[in-house]
């Protein structure tokens, strides 16, 4: 018997389900791929924030970013605002990118800031922040592949509406031979001895086999909870969340290069600018806050005009305690959620499709394999998990109960060795597998309030006057890189400008 | 460093026992052991000796009370010097201790009375001096201690008995924790660096030390001898090699002053004590040979002799270095200047000074040592400049050695202050060792060397004024000097060494 | 026939022939002395800033000048104490102040019951037990009286804009009826070693006995005498440039000079009232003019705006400071940089050693000789001074600090040094501008710390010392609190002029 996998089936599509029919398409040829999917079940396309992994994503398809851009009715994202987090009435930035440059003494440049801070500079890291010079002055541009010893690029990434993502991903995967079953599943057939998924049958009677099953069935988990039952680790006591709200709303006259988060009474709203419109919504504590409430508050706090009725979503912050069971995996809701504070949600999915590809078995799938899948998958999630916490935790409101809740919170271990390292010396240490560097805590722990008391003590070896006269030397550079750029309206419009649309969804 | 470091003195007299009281005085006890090697057969020089101002002070930081130490010694007080004979043959002035003119003004007060020369005045500057005054009139009085009137502008120093202040000064160090040993030195012995470590006595008893202080007199036993230091001469500056002291009877007035005479060959001594006069002749026996040297001295003598004059020979100049390794030579085994301006005892006192606050506290530190010796050499070339101006500034017609002294061939910077004194009135000022302007005033002047001009910024002072002022006074001087005791009385009053004697004579009775 | 000398052309340009003029007219006009001033072109720039030793104000006295009416006129500000930052990798920035008085603390000096103090754990630094030091980091002025029992006392210089303090002296020399010509040196006619006469552009002829040359480093003068020569130091000191520049004032004054090293030199920094002066003086080895001008914001911490002038540097001595009837004062005598603050010191100790030296005649004047011996002497000790800075610098891996440690230096400085690093003990020769606290200061400040102390501070047990070490602290501190602000100094400046009095 045939040792390789031939047939693999995705259940469900979306976003998850359609990054994973294309990945595979381009990625695993010559298999046969079938995706099922119902247009009755409603995919959960609230205008998506992304991070610049997503890039190579692309990348790994071969896709044309301008086509892909216009497409999806993106714009284009450099970091995003954090407003009323730390107390109300206070923005910082979480910017992309690298801050300052390689100084080229094995110090990261971080820490020359913090000691240009303690000893009375500008306590503003961002000046040293091309993404964030640019962000603030509504401009955008992709900087061609600089040369070695000059700034670093620019890095970026997109918001786009999910649904069209998803649709041109179908469009992608079905050019490549990915065929597309409409219905539901109503049952999965199980090897007798092996308990491996064989087939699942439809609604209309009809079956479909595989070597292997991709579960993109959503919060459900139809066959990585409802066949395998892996199980789910619930971490609403660190993240209460529960619920969200989406409305989208007209489009901004000059859309921002980067997506708003801001803090509110019981939760948090989003302003995601895309070409055609905006997407907002807030997300909340339903043991905080009412569905009324939120409505109220997110419809009176809308730039510009709601397009529809605010959508009411639920869900529950944790993961499936497995990812990876016999011959399947669960991508995306059906492998845990973390609310979108940081955009991580597509980064999941495309965690997970990466993993897989790099893990790809054989037709007996290896335990070895799939234990160490679901190794690296649970760190993905908990790290991502304990830099959202870490927003709530930092922060200095205590003028509303759930933010009281928050700020007293206990937090995980692991959170709490970085905040204690983070204090000592401007740095938390993230392991290779970290999705988030020292350069995205620095912005989220200062931007709320942590103040380190020290920093790499081999930062010091230079002397100040060099210091100072590299600090101004970037400075400059990154001043007149963004000078050069054009406004992000401009920008898109000469690239990658969507057809214009004619309905309002 | 639990053990503390052990000072061997060698060598007694004043030299050694000013070095064991300052140390065992200013030296931690736990830190520091003073051991004091002296032989009483090896007799002392002791001449009868002046000092200087700084007397006082040492003597105040090792805590000894002036006047028990004055009866101790048998010592009267000094105001200065008074020269005689030297510019020519006649000629008297003071070099006093202390300023011409009143306390601090800007313009150097002998530029004033130059002026008041030139308008006709025939004052002498000594008329300006209150130490001077008060010397000639054989009186005396403590300063006043305010820096304001006339008699604050003068110090003073001793006249005593060298061996006697020597004793005194033992009784204090062995109280105060010197140990002294009994001994002639019979060898010396080096350790493998070459530093001292051991005098080895003729009884066969042996000193051990970490420090040694050479107060071995001229042989210079450990510095010159063991640790070979070159011997700088100096004679053909100062050609003075020999000494004849000889005591007398006081018969006189107690003078608050030392006397020195010019002589053929040389210069003589009057150095009064409570209980006698110390007397000697210093003399070149390159131009004049004993004999006629003692001949010229008992001829000289206005009192009744009181013993023998005994030879003392000597060669003016100093080792290269007064400190050496482990060794710091202090007195004549450092170097020898003649007593002329009664600075013996002062270079024993301000090398002691120098050395306190650098001594070492284990094996000597090369950088505290080039201090130690940069000092010295300033203290000494300085002095010797002085004393070479005494002999170099004649105009006697009588005698080689003054013929000689006249057309020598004197340090450059020697030349040039009496150059830039004989055209202006300049006199440098330094801030460390003798001798202050005031001291070179009064013997440029009074050995005959009178400036040409004077100041241009006296000038600038109205002429009557200046006049006036002067006028005052010389009258404010005289005034005050009329009030002065008379030094005999005030010594008697205050610290009469017979007194001491009877009272000490009447105890010891009284327990008989 | 001997003459006195009747007439003094005083020869240059800026503080220093004002200085020189009024000097000898004030204290030598009485007896008859006529001064004239030769007024050449001046070379100040616009933000020049004279910073000032406290010796200033005894100068001031002796010309009769109204302290409060020059600081105003020249946006004057008092400064306690010099701040050195970054002259040694890792080390804090030290201060160095003028204190009178160390006050009596016993035999010795103070800084020996620091010492062994520092060596049982005393955590407080030199700098608190000056009583300069402390005002300086406080912001205040280190006035009189004196604590007279403590006997504590400190003294402060100046920060003064150049242009108008030397403006002020002009008004000054003017008011006092000194013929003032100004103009160019045409022709100077010699007779030997003596000058007969100079003839300037205009065609006017000044003649006199004595000549001083006040003209900085033109030595307009000097240089054509027979046997002139410029003996440089620039085997020993590297920076050859000086640069002066502007920014705003400071809203609060400090209380010090700051003086920042950086990789080519260093940057003082010196608050006026209406501005603050910049200085950069650097080697054009290791920074090109057009590059020290573009970094000076950067480096100085402050945004530069104007114009930012640079001339040349060129530190070193005259043979012969006076030659025949030839006298040279202050830069013309001996050029050094800045970091001191003694340039007009200089000129200041010139004038003072020429006016205790005035010849006596006009004829003939040997009082040359000691004047030369005496202002090398002085000259030697105040670049020692400037050099220990620099031999003490504790930057790596740049070449012009290297050289800087590595440059030849006089056997007094290295002598100085060993000593201090010995036992912390500081011995001043003849004619020394700094004093012991000075030389403590800037030793301890740039990293020596001496193997030992004054074997006599073991006399002391250790309750006694930690008293008398606590005692000092708390009168220092005391009295500090008590002086007024720098804003407060010169705020009251202000009221006088208001209330009339000049």
């Amino acid at each position: 018997m045939e040792s390789n996998i031939r047939d693999i089936v995705i259940v469900g599509g979306g976003t998850a389900g359609w990054m994973a029919a294309g990945a595979l398409a381009k990625n695993a040829p010559g298999r046969r791929i079938t995706l099922i999917e119902s247009e009755e079940i409603g995919t959960v396309g609230v205008g998506e924030s992304t991070i610049p992994p997503i890039i190579l994503f692309n990348q790994l398809l071969g896709i044309d970013e301008d086509e892909f851009v216009r497409e999806t009715n993106a714009t284009f994202k450099l970091g995003i605002e954090f407003v009323d987090w730390r107390r109300l009435g206070h923005k910082y930035f979480h910017n992309f990118g690298m801050l300052g440059a390689d100084l080229h003494t094995g110090v990261p440049f971080l820490h020359y800031w913090m000691r240009s801070l303690k000893s009375g500079g500008d306590p503003d890291q961002l000046r040293f922040s091309s993404e964030t010079e640019a962000a603030r002055r509504g401009k955008f541009g992709r900087v061609q592949r600089a040369p070695p010893g000059a700034q670093p690029n620019m890095h970026y990434a997109f918001q786009f509406d999910a649904s069209t993502y998803a649709a041109y991903l179908r469009r992608y995967s079905e050019r490549r031979g990915v065929v597309r079953k409409e219905g539901k599943v109503v049952n999965v057939r199980q090897n007798a001895e092996t308990g491996f998924i064989e087939a699942v049958e439809m609604q209309d009677g009809s079956s479909v086999r595989g070597d292997f099953f991709i579960d993109c069935s959503g919060f459900r988990g139809l066959l990585i909870e409802q066949v395998y039952q892996a199980g789910f680790e619930d971490w609403s006591h660190w993240l209460p969340n529960d619920r969200a709200a989406a409305v989208p709303a007209e489009r901004m006259a000059e859309p921002s290069p980067f997506t708003v988060a801001r803090a509110r009474e019981a939760g948090w709203q989003w302003r995601i600018p895309l070409q055609h419109r905006t997407g907002n919504g807030y997300v909340y504590s339903s043991s905080h806050i009412s569905d009324d409430e939120v409505a109220t508050a997110l419809l009176g706090t809308l730039e510009g005009k709601a397009l529809a009725d605010p959508k009411v979503l639920r869900f529950k912050a944790g993961r499936r305690r497995k990812s990876w069971v016999k011959n399947c995996i669960a991508l995306g809701l059906s492998s845990g959620f973390l609310e979108p504070l940081e955009s991580t949600s597509i980064h999941l999915v495309q965690a997970g499709i990466t993993k897989f590809l790099d893990f790809f078995p054989h037709r007996e799938c290896d335990p070895i394999l799939i234990d160490r899948y679901n190794e690296e998958m649970a760190f993905q999630y908990e790290t991502v998990r304990d830099f959202i916490i870490a927003h709530y935790k930092v922060t200095e409101r205590e003028d509303t109960e759930f933010w009281r809740y928050c700020r007293h919170m206990s937090i995980p271990d692991s959170l709490s060795d970085k905040l204690t390292l983070f204090r000592e010396r401007s740095e938390v240490k993230p392991y290779p597998g970290d999705l988030f560097g020292d350069i995205s805590w620095f912005a989220i722990l200062y931007g709320q309030g942590l103040t380190p008391e020290g920093y790499h003590p081999l930062a010091d070896a230079m002397s100040d006057d060099d210091l100072q006269l590299r600090l101004a030397g970037i400075r400059k550079a990154i001043m007149e890189r963004v000078e050069a750029l054009p406004a992000h309206s401009e920008f898109i419009r000469r690239c990658c400008a969507a057809q214009p649309v004619t309905t309002a969804a | 460093m639990n053990q503390p470091l052990q000072i061997v003195i060698l060598g007694g007299g004043t030299a050694g026992w000013m070095a064991a009281t300052a140390l065992v005085t200013m030296l931690p006890r736990q830190r520091y052991s003073v051991t004091l090697v002296e032989s009483e057969e090896i007799g002392i020089v002791g001449v009868g000796e002046a000092t200087l101002p700084q007397m006082k002070n040492f003597n105040d930081l090792l805590g000894i009370d002036e006047a028990e130490m004055m009866r101790s010694t048998q010592a009267t007080f000094k105001l200065g010097i008074d020269f005689v004979d030297w510019g020519y043959l006649g000629s008297s002035y003071v070099h006093p201790f202390g300023v011409h003119g009143p306390p601090a003004s800007g313009l150097a007060f002998h530029q004033r009375w130059q002026r008041a020369l030139s308008a006709g005045r025939d004052w002498t500057i000594e008329d300006f001096s209150f130490a001077i005054a008060a010397a000639r009139a054989n009186r005396f009085d403590f300063p006043a201690a305010g820096k304001s009137t006339i008699n604050s502008t003068y110090a003073y120093a001793y006249h005593f008995d060298a061996s006697l202040y020597a004793t005194y000064l033992r009784r204090i160090a062995e109280g105060r924790g010197a140990t002294r040993v009994e001994g002639k030195v019979h060898d010396v012995e080096q350790d493998a660096k070459g530093d001292i470590q051991t005098l080895l006595l003729e009884s066969g008893e042996r000193v051990e030390g970490d420090f040694f202080i050479d107060c071995s007199g001229f042989r210079s036993l450990l510095l010159g001898g063991k640790l070979d230091v070159e011997w700088e001469d100096w004679s053909h500056w100062l050609p003075c090699d020999r000494a004849l002291p000889v005591p007398t009877e006081r018969t006189g007035d107690l003078t608050p002053y030392t006397r020195v005479t010019a002589m053929k060959a040389g210069w003589r001594w009057r150095i009064p004590l409570q209980h006698r006069t110390g007397n000697g002749y210093v003399f070149s026996s390159r131009f004049i040979d004993e004999d006629k040297a003692r001949e010229e001295l008992l001829a000289s003598l206005d009192e009744p002799v009181l013993a023998e004059p005994r030879l003392l020979k000597f060669q003016a100049g100093r080792r290269t270095k007064s400190w050496e390794r482990n060794c710091v030579a202090l007195g004549l085994s450092s170097g020898f200047l003649e007593p002329l301006e009664s600075t013996s005892i002062y270079l024993m006192q301000i090398a002691i000074m120098h050395l306190v606050p650098l001594f070492p506290g284990g094996r000597p530190d090369a950088r505290l040592v080039a201090e130690f010796n940069r000092r010295m050499d300033l203290e000494y070339d300085r002095i010797r400049d002085f004393l070479i101006l005494h002999y170099h500034l004649n105009s006697r017609e009588d005698g080689e050695l003054w013929r000689y002294c006249r057309s020598m061939q004197v340090p450059d910077s020697l030349t040039r202050k009496i150059e830039i004194f004989r055209h202006s009135g300049y006199i440098e000022d330094y801030r460390d060792g003798l001798f202050n302007a005031p001291s070179w005033l009064s013997v440029f002047l009074g050995q005959g060397l009178r400036p040409e001009h004077y100041h241009p910024l006296a000038d600038a002072i109205p002429l009557e004024r200046l006049l006036a002022e002067l006028d005052e006074l010389r009258t404010d001087i005289a005034f005050r000097i009329d009030e002065m005791p008379k030094h005999a009385t005030f010594l008697k009053r205050y610290a009469d060494a017979e007194a001491a004697n009877h009272s000490a004579l009447h105890k010891a009775e009284a327990r008989l | 026939m001997t003459r006195r000398v009747e007439a003094v052309a005083v020869v240059g340009r800026d503080a220093p022939l004002w200085l020189a003029a009024a000097a000898i007219q004030r204290s030598l006009g009485p007896a008859g002395v006529r001064v004239q001033a030769v007024e050449l072109p001046s070379w100040l720039a616009s933000a020049d800033c004279y910073s000032t030793l406290p010796s200033l104000a005894s100068m001031h006295r002796l010309l009769g000048v109204d302290e409060a009416k020059m600081l105003r006129a020249a946006s004057g500000v008092p400064v306690a104490a010099q701040r050195f930052s970054n002259w040694a990798k890792g080390a804090p920035p030290y201060l160095i102040a003028y204190d009178d008085q160390a006050g009596e603390a016993g035999d010795l000096p103070f800084v020996q019951y620091w010492l062994k103090g520092h060596r049982e754990g005393l955590r407080a630094g030199i700098e608190d037990f000056s009583l300069g030091c402390v005002c300086a980091r406080a912001g205040r002025v280190p006035l009189g009286p004196a604590d007279t029992e403590a006997k504590i006392s400190a003294s402060y210089g100046y920060n003064l804009d150049a242009r108008d303090y030397a403006e002020a002296l002009k008004q000054l020399v003017t008011n006092r009826g000194i013929e003032i010509l100004s103009g160019r040196i045409a022709d100077v006619k010699l007779d030997g070693e003596r000058v007969i006469g100079i003839e300037l552009e205009g065609g006017e002829r000044v003649e006199a006995d004595l000549f001083v040359d006040a003209s900085g480093a033109e030595r307009v003068l000097m240089m054509r005498l027979p046997g002139a020569e410029f003996h440089s130091w620039r085997d020993r000191f590297s920076c050859d440039r000086v640069l002066t520049a502007s920014a705003t004032q400071f809203k609060s004054l400090p209380a010090f000079t700051q003086i920042s090293a950086f990789r080519g030199g260093w940057i003082g920094i010196h608050p006026l009232q209406d501005r603050t002066a910049i200085t950069a003086v650097y080697s054009s080895d290791g920074i090109s003019d057009q590059t020290m001008i573009a970094q000076l914001s950067v480096l100085a911490r402050l945004p530069v705006s104007g114009e930012a002038v640079v001339s040349e540097l060129k530190p070193g001595l005259l043979d012969r400071a006076w030659i025949g009837n030839c006298v040279a004062i202050g830069e013309a005598a001996v050029a050094m940089e800045p970091l001191a603050a003694i340039p007009l010191h200089l000129a200041q100790g010139c004038i003072s050693h020429l006016v205790t030296l005035f010849p006596a005649t006009a004829e003939e004047m040997p009082e040359a000789m000691p004047y030369n011996d005496v202002i090398r002497a002085f000259a030697s000790n105040i670049a020692d001074f400037t050099q220990a800075h620099y031999l003490l610098n504790g930057r790596f891996d740049e070449p012009f600090w290297e050289q800087s440690r590595e440059a030849p230096a006089t056997g007094t400085l290295r002598g100085k040094i060993d000593l201090f690093s010995a036992r912390g003990e500081v011995s001043l020769r003849d004619n020394e501008t700094f004093s012991e606290q000075n030389w403590t200061l800037l030793f301890l400040g740039g990293g020596i710390e001496p193997d030992g102390f004054d074997p006599r501070i073991d006399l002391l047990a250790d309750q006694p010392l930690i008293e008398l070490v606590q005692q000092r602290l708390r009168a220092v501190a005391e009295l500090a609190k008590n002086m007024p602000s720098v804003d407060q100094f010169v705020g009251a400046l202000g009221q006088l002029q208001a209330v009339g009095v000049s």
